[in-house]
C-alpha cells in the first residue's frame, strides 16, 4: 500500500466536512426558494397551456435549427458527455453547455431549477463517496483523529465531482433541447426519426393532463386545508393522504373515460394532424457537424491527451 | 430516488434503453392500441400523485408508487412509468436524459411484478385487498431500491458504499409506501371496486364501440 496518509485531529471534522456541507445545504435551499418564486408567476395561473411551447422568444440559431438535427445532435452530445472520464473534460462540457444556454437566453431561474433538482442526488454522492471509496495505491487519504472508518479519500471526491460536472452539463442542455420549439414540433421531429407515433401522442396527452390533474389536486388539497387538515408525522396523515390519492384516482379515471369519449366524438382515429412540415437545409447539417466535431474533440482530449 | 445523468457507465445506460424499449413494446402489445391514449391520461394522474410529499420527522419523502401503479394498471404500468419519467425529464427539471432507460427499468420492472403479486394475493374481502396493497406497495419500493443499488454498483467497487447507503435510505420509504398503498387500495375497494378488478385498461373491455 503506497497511499499518502495525512493524520489530522478529530476536531477538524466539523471545520472541513460538516461546515461546508451545511453551508451547501443552506445555499441550495435558499436558491431553490428564490428560483421557485421567480418561476411561480409564469407557472401557476394558466395551467391549461403547456409551458414548453415557448414561441414568443425565438431567433437564435437553435430556434431555427431543424428539430431532427437538434434532437440527434444533443442526444449524441449527452452520451459523449456521460462517457467522459476526467474532471477537466467534464468541466469543459459544462462550459460548452452553459455557453449554449446563454446564447439562446434561457431564463436563469429555469436553468437554476433544473440544476437544483439534481442537488439532492449529487449532494449525496459528494458527501458519501469520499468516505466510502476503497483506498487504492497512490490515493491521498485524510484520517480524522485516528478513527479508522472516518477516512476521507480525495479520489472519491474527484470521482463525485466528475459525476456532478457530467450531470450538470447534460441537465443544462435540456432547456435548449426542449424550450426552443413547441412540444408538438419536438415530438413530430422524434416521430420522423423513427419513434412510434403513438408514443409521441401519449407524451402530448399526458403533458396536457398533468396540468389538469395537478390543478384538481391543488383544489382538493385547498379544500382539505380549509377543513383543518395539516400534515404531520402520524397515522392520521397517512390515512388522509391515502384517501386523497384514492379520490384523485377515482376522479381522474372517470375523467379519462370522458376524455376518450370526447376524442372519439371528434373523429379521433389514432392520429393527430402534423404540426409543421420539416425541411432540411445545408445550414442545419453544418451546425450538426460543427457541434459533433466539438464532441469528438472532447473525447479525444479526454481519452488520449489527458 | 432517480439516477441522474453521468453516474452510470455508458454501456449500462444504452443497455437500459434497449431493454426498456423492448419491455415497453411488450407492454403495449398487452392492450389494444386505441386504449393507449387512456394510459397516457392515467399516467398524468399517477404523476400528480407521486408529487405528494409525506412528512417524515424533520424531512419529507415523496411517494414512488410503483406498487400502486402495477396494482391498478397491470402490465401497461411499464409504459405509464416510462412516460412519467419522460415527462419528469421535460417538465419537472429533473434531467436524467441518458439514464432514462435505466430509471424506467428501475421503477417499471417492480411495477409489473407488483401487478402480478397484487392480482395473486387479493381476495374478496376488504382486509385481503388492503394486505395485498401493502405487500405490493412495500415490495415495489423495495425492489426499486435493490435495482437502484444494482445499477449504482455496476459502476465498479467505488460505488458499493453509495449503493449501500442509497438502499438504507429507502427503508422508511418502503414502510410509508406500504401503508399508503394499503390505505389507498382499501379506499378504492370501498368507493370504486371495479378499478381493482381489471384495472382501467384491458384488451377485453369494449365499452366504446
Amino acid at each position: 500500500m503506497t497511499e499518502i496518509i495525512h493524520h489530522i485531529p478529530l476536531w477538524y471534522l466539523p471545520l472541513l466536512v460538516i461546515l461546508p456541507i451545511t453551508a451547501l445545504w443552506a445555499g441550495v435551499a435558499g436558491l431553490r426558494r428564490t428560483a421557485r418564486r421567480k418561476t411561480a408567476a409564469d407557472r401557476d395561473p394558466d395551467w391549461s397551456v403547456p409551458p414548453l411551447a415557448d414561441e414568443k422568444q425565438g431567433g437564435s440559431f437553435l430556434h431555427k435549427w431543424d428539430v431532427r438535427c437538434k434532437i440527434v445532435t444533443i442526444l449524441i452530445f449527452s452520451f459523449v458527455v456521460a462517457s467522459l472520464d476526467h474532471l477537466a473534460a467534464a468541466l469543459a462540457a459544462v462550459v460548452i453547455s452553459l455557453s449554449v444556454a446563454v446564447m439562446i437566453r434561457v431564463p436563469a431561474a429555469r436553468l437554476m431549477l433544473r440544476l437544483l433538482a439534481l442537488a439532492g442526488f449529487l449532494g449525496m454522492l459528494l458527501v458519501v463517496m469520499p468516505f466510502t471509496v476503497p483506498p487504492h495505491s497512490g490515493d491521498t487519504l485524510v484520517v480524522f483523529g485516528g478513527v479508522e472508518w472516518l477516512t476521507l479519500n480525495f479520489r472519491g471526491l474527484l470521482l463525485a465531482a466528475t459525476i456532478a460536472a457530467r450531470a450538470v452539463a447534460i441537465a443544462m442542455l435540456m432547456e435548449p433541447l426542449l424550450s426552443t420549439a413547441p412540444l408538438p414540433v419536438t415530438l413530430h421531429g422524434l416521430c420522423r426519426l423513427g419513434v412510434p407515433e403513438m408514443a409521441a401522442q401519449m407524451v402530448l396527452l399526458s403533458n396536457r393532463y398533468v396540468h389538469v390533474f395537478s390543478h384538481e389536486a391543488r383544489r382538493m388539497s385547498a379544500g382539505m386545508q380549509v377543513r383543518g387538515f395539516r400534515k404531520r408525522t402520524d397515522t392520521a396523515t397517512l390515512r388522509t393522504v391515502a384517501n386523497f390519492l384514492g379520490m384523485l384516482f377515482v376522479r381522474s379515471f372517470e375523467r379519462t373515460e370522458r376524455v376518450f369519449d370526447a376524442m372519439r366524438a371528434r373523429g379521433y382515429q389514432g392520429r393527430f394532424p402534423e404540426p409543421v412540415k420539416l425541411r432540411l437545409c445545408a445550414s442545419d447539417l453544418f451546425i450538426c457537424l460543427a457541434w459533433l466535431t466539438v464532441a469528438a474533440a472532447l473525447v479525444v482530449w479526454d481519452r488520449i491527451i489527458l | 430516488m432517480h439516477i441522474s445523468d453521468g453516474v452510470l457507465p455508458v454501456s449500462v445506460t444504452l443497455g437500459g434503453y434497449a431493454v426498456s424499449a423492448a419491455l415497453a413494446a411488450w407492454s403495449a402489445r398487452r392492450t389494444t392500441s386505441d386504449q393507449l391514449p387512456k394510459v397516457a391520461v392515467v399516467t398524468s394522474a399517477f404523476f400528480v400523485a407521486s408529487l405528494v410529499h409525506i412528512p417524515l420527522g424533520p424531512t419529507s419523502a415523496h411517494l414512488l408508487l410503483p406498487g400502486l401503479a402495477g396494482a391498478l394498471l397491470g402490465p401497461v404500468a411499464f409504459i405509464a412509468i416510462g412516460l412519467g419519467l419522460l415527462l419528469q425529464c421535460l417538465l419537472f427539471q429533473f434531467g436524467g436524459l441518458t439514464a432514462l432507460g435505466a430509471n424506467a427499468l428501475m421503477m417499471g420492472l417492480p411495477a409489473i411484478a407488483c401487478g402480478w403479486l397484487f392480482q395473486a394475493l387479493k381476495g374478496n374481502t376488504h382486509m385481503r385487498h388492503a394486505a395485498a396493497g401493502a405487500a405490493a406497495g412495500a415490495t415495489g419500493t423495495a425492489m426499486a431500491a435493490v435495482f437502484l443499488a444494482g445499477f449504482l454498483a455496476a459502476g465498479g467497487e467505488d460505488f458499493f458504499g453509495v449503493a449501500k447507503i442509497a438502499m438504507a435510505a429507502h427503508v422508511p420509504v418502503i414502510v410509508i409506501e406500504g401503508a399508503v398503498s394499503a390505505l389507498t387500495i382499501g379506499f378504492l375497494f370501498r368507493v370504486k371496486p371495479e378499478l381493482l378488478e381489471t384495472g382501467l385498461v384491458t384488451p377485453k373491455k369494449e365499452s366504446h364501440d
